[in-house]
């Protein structure tokens, strides 16, 4: 299981509906992307923490570890801001505005990301997917989803042996030789992926597979107090963002 | 290579995640089609991107030394179709943006209109002309994996430029930006995962000819019988108009 999924099933807020967990994670995500950078992401920044390391109950090492990745396509994209191509003083210059513009992009990533990580570090893929058909996407999608979901475990613990088991076999020393050993990973996910289709269909239809996936959810309902107190949340730190922006444009004096 | 989440203004956000729609709509219709006529489809789709999403987190040497990952969008297309691919890569990447943290919700329009519509649709065309063309297999193979990667990588590139124009040369003088950084990373990438298509293919030839077949790869007999019975033809009437 990845690390992600696996706190989630563990949460605090497992039992919570994806509902309640969907408006304020992305509704924090939301908010860091049309709220201006500064305060607004910096704001949604220690909301988010403030609620992830607190009543969401995720350990700060597991979310660092899951936080760290967005956060690295977040400075390598935010360098290229730093330069300006064909200004008057030479084809390749820094820009003045440049350190402004890449701090405002990473608060804003930073914010998003948060946001996001919040929801997912809650909420386990298997209590969203079966749920999406209340939300209009075709059953048709969502089961194809499921058995994405479910395959795709399955696959990536093939492909962690099958990786050790080439490596004990000297299959990574040479150039030649990982190469032939990462096409022979691709082809045996592909083999191994089909002959469980095969195999999964044959037990399905000695139990009268139809065509549908029927899966046990887990029950929950949505909470109106919880919705309210995150819609509330959100609007406080959507106003203190705004006034504080206000203060902070207007000159002095 | 995934637009990070919140890394696109709110508007661009929208006008990427409408331009993508239609794409997926059409997608999800020939899907839904797919599984109603043939309701044991269901898993072999499920399957098709169980390994869409592994072969994404395979880790492929680069010509630099360091490593990344292929997108998988050529192979993908080649075997299950451009529209099935626009299905497949949009769940694929919600996975990755819910489960691994790469890419985004915000950016999930931007993302899937790359890497699960133009990379597919751009590699398969590739792919299909070549093979009109009488280019061995391996050869489309490689040549459809290649132009999706690279292309992938081009529409990000104006993606990225649109949304963060040069104060000084505007939206050409960032795509250059954007395009000069992604090029000398990504062409050698996009080499890279063409041969790791081409290998794939070869041993999966070997290995799945059935299920390659079953999918259109490969012609079965008949198939391979009428297409030389129709190139005999094609190649007599052309002898009789020349000696006309």
């Amino acid at each position: 299981m990845l690390p992600i999924d696996a706190a989630a099933h563990s949460s605090r807020w497992r039992r919570r509906h994806p509902v309640d967990k969907a408006v304020l994670g992305l509704g924090l995500t939301v908010l860091a992307i049309s709220l201006p950078p500064w305060p607004g992401a910096a704001l949604v920044i220690v909301t988010a923490l403030t609620v992830l390391l607190g009543p969401a109950g995720v350990p700060p090492r597991r979310l660092w570890r899951a936080y760290r990745i967005p956060l690295g396509f977040c400075v390598s994209g935010a360098l290229t801001l730093l330069v300006q191509v064909g200004a008057p003083e030479g084809f390749v210059t820094l820009d003045p505005e440049g350190p402004a513009r890449a701090a405002g992009l990473l608060l804003r990533t930073s914010a998003a990301s948060l946001g996001v990580l919040l929801f997912a570090f809650t909420t386990p893929m298997s209590d969203l997917l079966p749920r999406l058909v209340k939300a209009g996407v075709p059953a048709a999608v969502v089961d194809v989803a499921l058995v994405t979901y479910r395959m795709s475990f399955l696959l990536l613990d093939s492909m962690t042996r099958i990786r050790q088991a080439q490596a004990a076999r000297l299959g990574h020393t040479t150039r030649a030789a990982t190469w032939r050993s990462l096409a022979g990973l691709g082809a045996t996910a592909f083999v191994r992926a089909f002959d469980r289709a095969s195999r999964l269909q044959a037990g399905l239809a000695g139990r009268g597979y139809d065509g549908t996936l029927r899966v046990l959810v887990p029950e929950a309902r949505v909470s109106p107090r919880f919705v309210a107190a995150a819609l509330t949340l959100l609007a406080a730190v959507a106003a203190v963002a705004l006034t504080l922006h206000h203060v902070l444009e207007r000159p002095l004096g | 290579m995934h637009i990070a989440e919140g890394f696109l203004p709110p508007v661009h956000a929208v006008a990427w995640s409408a331009a993508a729609a239609p794409f997926v709509i059409h997608g999800v219709r020939a899907l839904t089609r797919e599984v109603k006529s043939n309701p044991e489809s269901t898993l072999l789709l499920g399957a098709s991107g169980a390994f869409t999403f592994v072969l994404s987190a395979l880790k492929i040497p680069s010509v630099t030394g360091s490593c990344s990952h292929p997108t998988g969008t050529g192979l993908g297309a080649i075997l299950f179709r451009p529209p099935i691919m626009a299905v497949l890569g949009t769940i694929t990447l919600l996975f990755q943006a819910l489960l691994l943290a790469h890419g985004g919700l915000t950016t999930l329009g931007a993302n899937v209109f790359s890497m699960a519509i133009v990379g597919p649709w751009a590699g398969y065309g590739v792919y299909r002309l070549l093979r009109r063309f009488d280019v061995p297999l391996m050869g489309a193979v490689f040549g459809g994996a290649f132009v999706a990667d690279l292309s992938t990588y081009c529409v990000t590139s104006v993606q990225l430029a649109l949304a963060f124009t040069d104060p000084s040369s505007g939206f050409l003088g960032a795509l250059g930006k954007f395009g000069s950084i992604f090029a000398v990373t990504q062409i050698p990438l996009a080499i890279s995962e063409g041969l790791l298509t081409v290998l794939v293919m070869r041993l999966l030839v070997r290995s799945s000819k059935g299920e390659l077949t079953r999918l259109g790869v490969l012609l079965t007999r008949k198939q391979s019988q009428a297409a030389q019975a129709a190139k005999g033809a094609q190649a007599a009437e052309g002898t009789e108009v020349e000696s006309r």
